[in-house]
């Protein structure tokens, strides 16, 4: 068996028009967001759709496909949740290394904030609930079970009475995310005027913001927002024939424990112990030359857990990383969720995608640069580790992303 | 009919049929497999350990221990909606794997309280919310 590692890299990476609370006021659909930031990554990067050969999306590929005339010779629609994209880099490295194709787009579009107003449509989801499903009956169905914090306050609690740590220790992850998103100006939380309840908080703010869920509080939940995104991956030999700089795929892994947390044994423990455990081997890496850590944060204690899971921190220590602002702008430690993150910068849901780009642009040195002269985002890291995590804490998808030599 | 006002699980007639009946007698039935012995949750036609296909179901003690909880400030469905704060919790089982439910007399106020009693026993209490569907609860034994 070949390694793959570095058969591919992602050449670009882009969102659509607007993301976030924005456009609330107007609406938008998933179709539109998918197909904004795939004609924005296509121009930054300076090719056509048409020449588009793999598409990679969580559940939307033909739709896309057929918008854009794009006649496919790979189809992906691969879609568990917020990991999704993850899992699809990793695929489109697969097919890319096996000689399939040489151009692959990995496409994300969801109007999570819009399809409140629009009552659901215009979101293109499958169906209803199956009242047979088993958690329907065994899970969150006849208990009121609701969405994600409604599941996740359990693992934190979990990890409270595991290993000892604290709602405090777990608050640093959110304020980290928040200095990022002060230097990120498309971040929603990222000053007053973006948003009202926007700018710098500290460890105190998290704790008595509104409880949601006990242990979490307001401040431990990522936002809600519209967002689009799309990567474009080609293969080694044609890494270096377009206008933007390639970042390698060094290593790829995915993995899942359970769909449902019912099935989940160890509710500190998910299956980025996996993952993680093969994107590193095929890269020939470890956690120790991981210098960019972007860590799908769709709570606080989906940060904390995911580390520790990947072995950049030790089990049960995580907030060694975020300590004393260790993690944040400027801090001594490894960068972790440079763009806000989806507590702080945006999230529609599915927020893998916001990793991959994020990710891209550190490692191009693309990161946009601050405002009001503050210090840019754009840190020196070299190597990045992308974790998403979907479902409830389900699915993982773990890179290891190498800039340009 | 009773006044039971929150969502009645439809059960699932090909897997989880003895777990329904039991519960209108405040029996606790388990499946487990007739082959590597061990008992599994959710119900399923096959065993999630060694993939045997022969089930049995027993009548289980009904208790366990508290593994961990949440208190849930919010709530959208009817009945739960109107409840204001309550605890969910994962049980797990004496006879093995783990329950999801609701843990019924506990002070939502003081979840730390709640959290010192990780680990400590619980039963089982059915509720019946029709004829057909009575519904698991928790309660910290005494």
């Amino acid at each position: 068996m070949t390694n793959p590692s570095m058969a591919a890299a992602i050449v670009g990476a882009a969102e659509s028009d607007e993301i976030g609370f924005a456009l609330s006021e107007k609406g938008t659909t998933n179709t539109m967001l998918h197909i904004e930031a795939i004609s924005n990554v296509c121009k930054q990067v300076g090719i056509s759709p048409s020449e588009i050969e793999g598409v990679f999306s969580a559940g939307f590929t033909p739709q896309i496909a057929e918008y854009l005339h794009i006649r496919p010779k790979y189809i992906d629609g691969t879609a568990v949740g917020g990991s999704s994209f993850e899992l699809h880099v990793h695929h489109a490295l697969a097919a890319i290394a096996a000689g399939v194709i040489d151009v692959a787009l990995v496409s994300h579009g969801e109007s999570g904030r819009s399809a409140r107003k629009n009552q659901g449509r215009g979101t293109g989801g499958g169906g209803g609930g199956d009242p047979w499903a088993p958690g329907a009956a065994f899970s969150g169905g006849p208990y009121g079970g609701w969405g994600a914090p409604f599941n996740y306050a359990h693992a934190m609690t979990r990890h409270l009475h595991q290993w000892g740590s604290t709602k405090e220790d777990f608050a640093q992850i959110a304020v980290s995310a928040r200095d990022w998103a002060t230097l990120n100006p498309r971040a929603v939380m990222h000053s007053k005027e973006t948003d009202p309840n926007g700018g710098p908080i500290t460890v105190q703010d998290v704790l008595d913001s509104r409880l949601i869920s006990w242990p979490l509080n307001l401040l431990d939940v990522c936002l809600v927002t519209d967002h689009g995104g799309a990567v474009l991956i080609v293969s080694a030999e044609k890494a270096h024939s377009f206008k933007t700089p390639p970042v390698w795929i060094a290593g790829a892994g995915e993995s899942m424990g359970h769909w449902d947390m019912l099935e989940m044994d160890d509710l500190t423990l998910t299956s980025a112990v996996n993952s993680g455990k093969t994107a590193y081997q095929m890269a020939g890496m470890g956690p120790g030359e991981m210098e960019l850590g972007m860590i799908y944060d769709s709570f606080t204690v989906t940060v904390g857990i995911t580390v520790e899971a990947l072995g950049l921190a030790p089990r049960g220590g995580f907030m060694e990383l975020f300590e004393g602002g260790k993690s944040g702008p400027g801090g001594s430690g490894m960068p972790i969720n440079t763009n806000g993150g989806g507590l702080s910068f945006s999230h529609s849901g599915m927020y893998g995608m916001m990793l991959l780009v994020e990710a891209y642009r550190q490692l191009s040195g693309t990161a946009e640069d601050g405002v009001n002269g503050i210090a840019g985002k754009q840190t020196s890291a070299q190597t990045a580790i992308v974790n998403g995590t979907g479902g409830s804490l389900s699915t993982t998808g773990t890179l290891v992303l190498v800039a340009d030599q | 009919m009773t006044d039971y006002n929150k969502p009645i699980p439809d059960p699932d007639p090909y897997t989880s049929g003895p777990f329904w009946e039991g519960a209108k007698e405040g029996k606790l039935m388990l499946p487990r497999c007739n082959d590597c012995n061990r008992v599994h949750w959710y119900p399923r036609i096959l065993c999630p350990f060694c993939y045997s296909r022969s089930i049995s179901w027993f009548e289980a003690s009904g208790e366990g221990t508290l593994y961990s909880f949440a208190v849930q400030q919010r709530a959208f469905a009817p009945g739960w909606k109107e409840e204001g704060p309550y605890v969910t919790c994962f049980i797990d089982l004496n006879e093995g794997d783990r329950m999801f439910g609701v843990l019924l007399d506990v002070d939502v106020s003081k979840p730390e309280d709640i959290f010192a009693k990780i680990g400590s026993k619980v039963s089982i209490e059915f509720v019946k919310a029709s004829d057909e569907v009575h519904v698991p609860y928790w309660k910290l034994a005494s």
